[in-house]
């Protein structure tokens, strides 16, 4: 007791007689409890009907009314108590994802470190990088025409027309103002894709065995790729023979994304943004083979030889011609 | 088969006191067979002999059969076939070799049963099986099922769970050897320990069995029925120490009684330790936990039609979120830590879960000779002038403080002086007189201690003093005489002293020396003299008397020739000088320590083969019984009553003899170990002590037993920790035992008992400490289940946080010190006191973890809002974020994602929310350091360990996020900040929580505290006056409800 005494304060020696009171009282429950155990003790002998027993009881125990050795007023308690602890807690979590919002732009996320350089994606997009289809066959090449058409029905030169303007091609188009205020968009027609515009070949090429396919550049907020110079398409067989792919017409241009479209200043003002495309018309394809075929980007900042991420600059599918 | 042994009056000529000395074998003297009596195994070389006289001696042969345990119903029987025996044996030259050989194959080699060992790979397995091992497997397993369905199904990401399996594999296979090396460590430690301490083999006894320390007597005489009694067995493993006998083997290898006691030992089944079974509850508890929540989510995924593959992954997340991969380390290195702390306070400890028995100790079962005292004779008491004067007992003596003017005194110290044999060994000069080797008995030795330490050089005196002639103590004569011409040049008188039982000195004298002058013994000095010899002796003590006679000048001339044989001197009408006593006086430790125990709880019950009486004198000197309580057969003197009108229930101690006990029932033991607070018991034997042990186990109790003879061993095994003693220990002690005390001192056992609860508390809050964790850890994966966001952590990085920033800091808490007196408190209850309670689960897992797991979630939302994606996209975004076909997924500002993009932003989720939860563990950390105490009163700084565990914690989360990056990509370093908040909320409701228990004692987890909530508020002046924190008040009432520290 002495050093407790040095060491606690005023609270500590008064509490501390209090304490032995109570542990004489313990020391004297303990006998009778004990031999209330005693039996207990040799688990070995318990049978399942009274470990059912006992679970029953311990699940409802009509004597002391409890559950689960609760009664129904400790068990309100202490749901009570959670109740209260958990929506505290939850108002915190609130309140921090809150104030945390409150700091960010809903214009422009804070970093774009991962999402840049950009991705590739191409339509049509079905199921997976492989479009394989047989002329012949219209029903095996109608999904991907299908989905042409609806991809770019956003494309159509009217609705383009109507909602976006017409800029300077050549170079960035960048708006001042305000973060929130609402962005100009320009106008990316259906018509620039020419012969896979789907006007004149509502096919897409595909019911001659020319398939077009489109490519887009991931959006990404300020970025302005090509630093100037736009950035550019090319194809070329990915692994195996380079003969199978003679030739590919890219609309528009010469497969390049102009800078006009960029930069693209996010969904909420950039509202009726079109990412530009470019459309690569595989005229001459060996048929009936498997032909892997890699799209990428270049200009500078483009990155398009990742190991990992073989979608960031670049795309690999694979085009099956047949008869 | 039969035992008898034959003894001879030794030949050794002048030593004094044999008068029937048995041969008995030392530890090194094993029995071989028949051939020899006592053959030499080892060392044939021995100081060992057989002498074989004439065969009249024969007929005085008895008979006895080792087999036999106390009660020899088939005496006769026994008797008879000796008598065949007998007969078939030459008893001058032993068996033929054929006959010896024909035994020797039907009984097999005299040597003892090694016991069973568990072959070292077993225990290895056992490793690598026990504990949570088991649910990391089926981990591991599952992790390669799903590797291989996903590989066939040329899944990219397969190989993942190639990898996460083989992790998991190395976690149990890496801790399993750690555990492994920590267990095969502190048995070397026991290897090599009995090269640390120089075996003393004591020249003289057979303590080593019976634990008498006093050399026993051997004759022909069949004295008892027990072998262990009886004077006419001499045991194997014991030794001889004077004299020579004869005698026929009776039994070998396993049959001997030491084989017998081995065996009983090997018998008792090692039972867990505490810490064992509450670890054992602990792991049962996680993995209950952890598989119903596995099997839970595993069900409730395959309904939210989640692929089984997927559910099955899920299944491993949670398994390897529940399970505290480290914890079960870092248990043992807090073990070993106090290991070796106890180790540096002579506590060593064999067994790691030994360390914390000690501390659930309930009772101490001590044996008495060199733990409670200090295993030497010392001279405790002096009598002379009518007056009792006491001696310093302690350990270190170097004057003596009683008044030493009287003449009387002068006259006592010179026979002391001079009527001893003892002398100290030469060139021990400088060692202090305590510590000086000395060549004679105890008693001799007690005395030429003490009479050096008071006049000095006792050599010189006795060269002064030249002795001319001697008799030698010897066991008729009781006494010990020698004649000595004097130092006083002018006085040429010989001064004849003589020392010896006190009756048979008094007998011997006339007079009586009272203030250095000679006055007569009439009757009523004789009764002053029976008084003091009545009291010495009543203290347990060991009284000699002295006289002394100057012989007249002119009947003995200085030319004088004494002859001892004639004795042709005066022997009687000599001049009674005073008496002295001397007893083996307790530790000056012990005492302290005994009332530590006593304050801490836990009974102290001495268990010794002395003489009660000398028992009961120890045990009061040293509090194990206190000075105002009585024994029955105290309370009947008292009242003078008989003793069977005494209630037994008055008296709080109690001495029992092991005769009483031998017709004991068990309920009646049960009975005295209930109701007797302070317990004796005497003259036990080894199978007693065993009952004792068990006796008191049934009353629920943890007990810890003191022991150093081989007769000790089975009671140390069957104690929940068995104490053998460092220095005077057997070996087979030192093997029964959990833990020796290097110094045979019984206060070391209370160092031990502090050390053993000072972990089991930090081990509490090492628990909760890593429990907490584990919610963090799990939240994450049911919420992805649930609501489809993407996964904030991996598997992998939990494991990073298990066993890479979280052990240092739990081991750290192994260093906290203690909160309170932990030596005031009653031990802990095995049934009640469990190491993890449903509190301690509760409050880690549903208030503390959640909070961490809130905190992490507001980094991991943040880190995907900073990026781009709001909370409110992520929600049920889970199918195509992990497509990994869609390489242009939109987030909530209209960019687009390939997949791998969308990944690395998982992994650097997984990094911040790595780091909030390391960051939160801190905060966690701190809270643990106490249970009730304020840490501002446990002090921040005083254990620095911890602050070692906090820099470690963070530095390793900085290495593996910075500097490695692996195994995720680093994070922006503002997430280190974001749950910031929340580590200091977590602190601060830790606080209140504490402060409430504090305010509440005793009321743990009941909502109880409630209706104390308005004495709460008298309480606090605060809520009381101001209105408005009336308000805050209701709101913190709540709070404890179920926050017991556990």
């Amino acid at each position: 007791m002495a050093s407790n005494a040095s060491t606690s304060d005023v609270e500590g020696q008064l509490r501390s007689p209090s304490q032995k009171v109570e542990n004489k009282h313990e020391e004297k429950v303990q006998d009778p409890d004990r031999e209330k155990h005693e039996p207990k003790a040799d688990m070995g002998s318990k049978t399942w009907a009274d470990l059912a027993g006992e679970m029953k009881i311990f699940l409802w125990n009509p004597e002391e009314r409890t559950c689960m050795g609760r009664t129904a007023k400790s068990w309100g308690l202490i749901l009570l108590f959670y109740f209260i602890f958990y929506t505290c807690l939850a108002g915190m979590f609130a309140f921090c994802l809150y104030v945390m919002l409150l700091t960010l732009s809903p214009y422009t996320p804070r970093y774009r470190d991962r999402v840049s350089p950009p991705g590739v994606m191409i339509r049509p997009y079905l199921n997976g990088f492989t479009i394989a289809f047989n002329v012949s066959q219209p029903n095996t090449w109608q999904p991907y025409m299908d989905s042409m058409h609806h991809f770019l029905a956003a494309y159509d030169d009217k609705v383009q027309e109507e909602k976006n303007i017409e800029c300077v091609p050549g170079q960035y188009f960048i708006q001042g103002g305000s973060d929130s205020e609402e962005k100009k968009a320009c106008q990316f027609k259906r018509s620039l894709l020419q012969n896979c515009s789907g006007i004149q070949d509502p096919t897409f090429g595909y019911s001659r065995g020319q398939p077009c396919i489109l490519l887009k550049m991931n959006r990404i907020i300020g970025y302005r790729p090509g630093a100037g110079v736009p950035v550019s398409v090319e194809c070329k067989v990915q692994k195996g023979n380079e003969s199978h792919l003679r030739s590919v017409d890219f609309y528009p241009g010469n497969g390049t994304f102009d800078l006009m479209y960029y930069p693209y200043y996010g969904k909420f003002t950039h509202v009726n943004y079109t990412s530009p495309l470019v459309a690569m018309h595989f005229t001459d394809v060996q048929r009936n083979h498997l032909v892997p075929i890699q799209c990428s980007l270049h200009g500078k900042g483009i990155i398009n030889d990742l190991n990992s991420d073989r979608f960031l600059g670049r795309i690999i599918f694979t085009l099956s011609i047949g008869k | 088969m039969g035992l008898w042994i034959r003894q001879e009056k030794t030949t050794l000529s002048s030593q004094e006191k044999v008068t029937a000395e048995i041969c008995k074998l030392s530890k090194k003297v094993e029995l071989q067979n028949f051939d020899f009596f006592c053959g030499l195994l080892q060392r044939r070389s021995d100081v060992y002999s057989v002498e074989i006289y004439g065969t009249k001696d024969l007929q005085k042969t008895e008979i006895e059969d080792e087999e036999e345990k106390h009660k020899d119903q088939k005496g006769n029987k026994k008797k008879k076939k000796a008598e065949d025996l007998k007969k078939e044996l030459d008893l001058v030259s032993g068996l033929s070799s054929a006959r010896a050989a024909e035994i020797l194959a039907r009984d097999g080699p005299n040597a003892l049963t090694p016991p069973k060992a568990t072959p070292e790979i077993v225990k290895f397995l056992k490793q690598m099986i026990g504990g949570f091992s088991i649910l990391l497997w089926i981990g591991a397993g599952f992790s390669w099922i799903s590797f291989g369905i996903q590989l066939a199904q040329g899944v990219d990401s397969a190989f993942d769970n190639l990898y996460l399996g083989v992790v998991l594999a190395l976690v149990v296979i890496l801790t399993g050897i750690f555990a492994y090396y920590q267990e095969a460590k502190s048995t070397n430690i026991m290897a090599s320990f009995s090269k640390m301490i120089p075996q003393v083999r004591a020249t003289v006894d057979n303590s080593s069995l019976t634990g008498e320390s006093e050399p026993q007597s051997r004759s022909c005489d069949f004295t008892h029925e027990n072998p262990l009694e009886t004077r006419n067995i001499a045991f194997y493993s014991t030794t001889c120490v004077e004299g020579t006998a004869t005698g026929i083997v009776i039994n070998t290898g396993d049959r001997t009684i030491i084989g017998r006691i081995a065996s009983l030992a090997s018998g008792v089944g090692n039972e867990k330790t505490p810490i064992a079974i509450e670890i054992e509850h602990f792991v049962y508890l996680v993995a209950g936990v952890a598989i119903s929540i596995g099997v839970l989510f595993f069900i409730i995924s395959v309904s939210m039609r989640y692929k089984i593959l997927d559910s099955i992954i899920f299944l491993i997340g949670i398994i390897v979120a529940n399970v505290p991969e480290g914890l079960l380390a870092t248990v043992t290195v807090s073990l070993s830590l106090t290991a070796k702390r106890m180790a540096k306070k002579n506590c060593l400890v064999k067994n790691l879960e030994a360390v914390e028995t000690l501390g659930s100790t309930s009772i101490i079962c001590s044996d008495k000779t060199g733990t409670l005292t200090q295993n030497r004779m010392t001279v405790a008491h002096l009598w002379f002038d009518n007056q009792i004067y006491s001696a310093d007992t302690s350990e270190d003596q170097t004057t003596q403080p009683f008044d030493q003017s009287s003449p009387t005194w002068t006259a006592l110290s010179k026979i002391v002086t001079l009527c001893n044999r003892a002398e100290f060994r030469p060139g021990q000069e400088n060692l202090p007189i305590m510590k000086r080797v000395v060549v004679g008995d105890a008693s001799e030795t007690a005395l030429l201690k003490f009479s050096e330490v008071i006049l000095g050089d006792v050599m010189s005196i006795r060269a002064q003093n030249r002795k001319v002639a001697e008799i030698p103590f010897n066991s008729t004569n009781k006494f010990q005489l020698s004649i000595h011409e004097t130092d006083d040049p002018q006085d040429k008188r010989f001064l004849l002293v003589m020392k010896g039982a006190p009756e048979r000195i008094l007998e011997r004298c006339s007079t009586i020396m009272i203030n250095g002058k000679e006055e007569p013994l009439d009757s009523e000095k004789a009764e002053a003299f029976q008084t003091a010899y009545m009291e010495l002796g009543g203290m347990g003590e060991r009284v000699l008397g002295f006289c002394h006679l100057y012989l007249p000048e002119n009947e003995f001339p200085e030319t004088f020739q004494f002859d001892t044989d004639s004795m042709n001197f005066p022997t009687s009408n000599l001049c009674f000088v005073g008496l002295l006593s001397m007893i083996d006086p307790p530790r000056s430790t012990v005492p302290d320590a005994v009332s530590k125990c006593r304050s801490a709880g836990i009974k102290v019950i001495m268990v010794t083969g002395d003489h009660p009486i000398t028992a009961k004198a120890i045990a009061k000197s040293v509090g194990i019984i206190s000075a105002t309580s009585e024994t029955v057969e105290d309370i009947a003197k008292r009242l003078n009553i008989p003793v069977e009108q005494v209630n037994r229930r008055e008296a709080t101690a109690a001495v029992v003899n092991g005769m009483e006990l031998k017709d004991m029932s068990s309920e009646q033991l049960d009975e005295i170990l209930r109701n007797h607070t302070e317990i004796v018991f005497a003259r036990t034997s080894p199978q007693q002590k065993l009952i004792i042990v068990e006796g008191c186990q049934r009353q629920g109790a943890v007990v810890a037993v003191t022991g150093d003879g081989v007769n000790d061993s089975p009671a140390l095994k069957k104690a929940d920790i068995g104490i053998a003693m460092g220095i005077a220990g057997s070996d087979a002690a030192k093997n029964a035992a959990d833990m020796v005390l290097l110094d045979d001192n019984f206060a070391s056992i209370v160092t031990g008992v502090e050390e053993g609860r000072l972990i089991f508390d930090n081990l509490k809050k090492t628990i909760a400490y890593t429990l907490t964790k584990n919610i963090a850890e799990l939240c994450p994966f049911l919420i992805y289940i649930i609501a489809s966001i993407p996964m904030p952590i991996g598997t992998i990085t939990i494991l990073f946080i298990d066993l890479g920033t979280d052990i240092i800091p739990s081991v750290a808490l192994a260093y906290e010190k203690a909160e309170s007196d932990i030596m005031n408190r009653r031990p802990r209850n095995k049934r009640r006191d469990r190491l993890v309670n449903q509190q301690l689960a509760v409050y880690s897992y549903l208030q503390i973890g959640i909070m961490q797991s809130v905190g992490a979630f507001v980094t991991y939302f943040t880190v995907y809002a900073e990026q781009g994606f709001l909370p409110s996209t992520l929600l049920g975004v889970r199918v195509n974020w992990e497509n990994n076909a869609i390489n242009d997924f939109e987030d909530s500002y209209g960019q687009q994602w390939t997949h791998y993009q969308r990944m690395y932003l998982q992994w650097t989720g997984y990094t911040a929310f790595f780091v909030s939860i390391t960051i939160q563990q801190v905060a966690d950390l701190i809270i643990r350091k106490t249970r009730r105490n304020s840490i501002f009163r446990q002090g921040l700084f005083r254990n620095k360990v911890i602050w070692v565990g906090i820099f470690s914690q963070i530095g390793i989360a900085l290495i593996l996020t910075y500097a490695l990056s692996f195994p995720c990509p680093p994070c922006g370093f503002q997430y280190w900040f974001v749950a910031v908040p929340f580590a200091i909320l977590i602190w601060v409701y830790d606080e209140i929580r504490k402060l409430l228990i504090r305010r509440h004692p005793g009321s743990e987890c009941t909502p109880l505290i409630l209706i104390k909530y308005f004495h709460f508020m008298s309480l606090f002046p605060p809520f009381h006056s101001h209105p408005r924190l009336r308000g805050f008040g209701l709101l913190v009432f709540l709070l404890p409800l179920p926050l017991s520290p556990g």
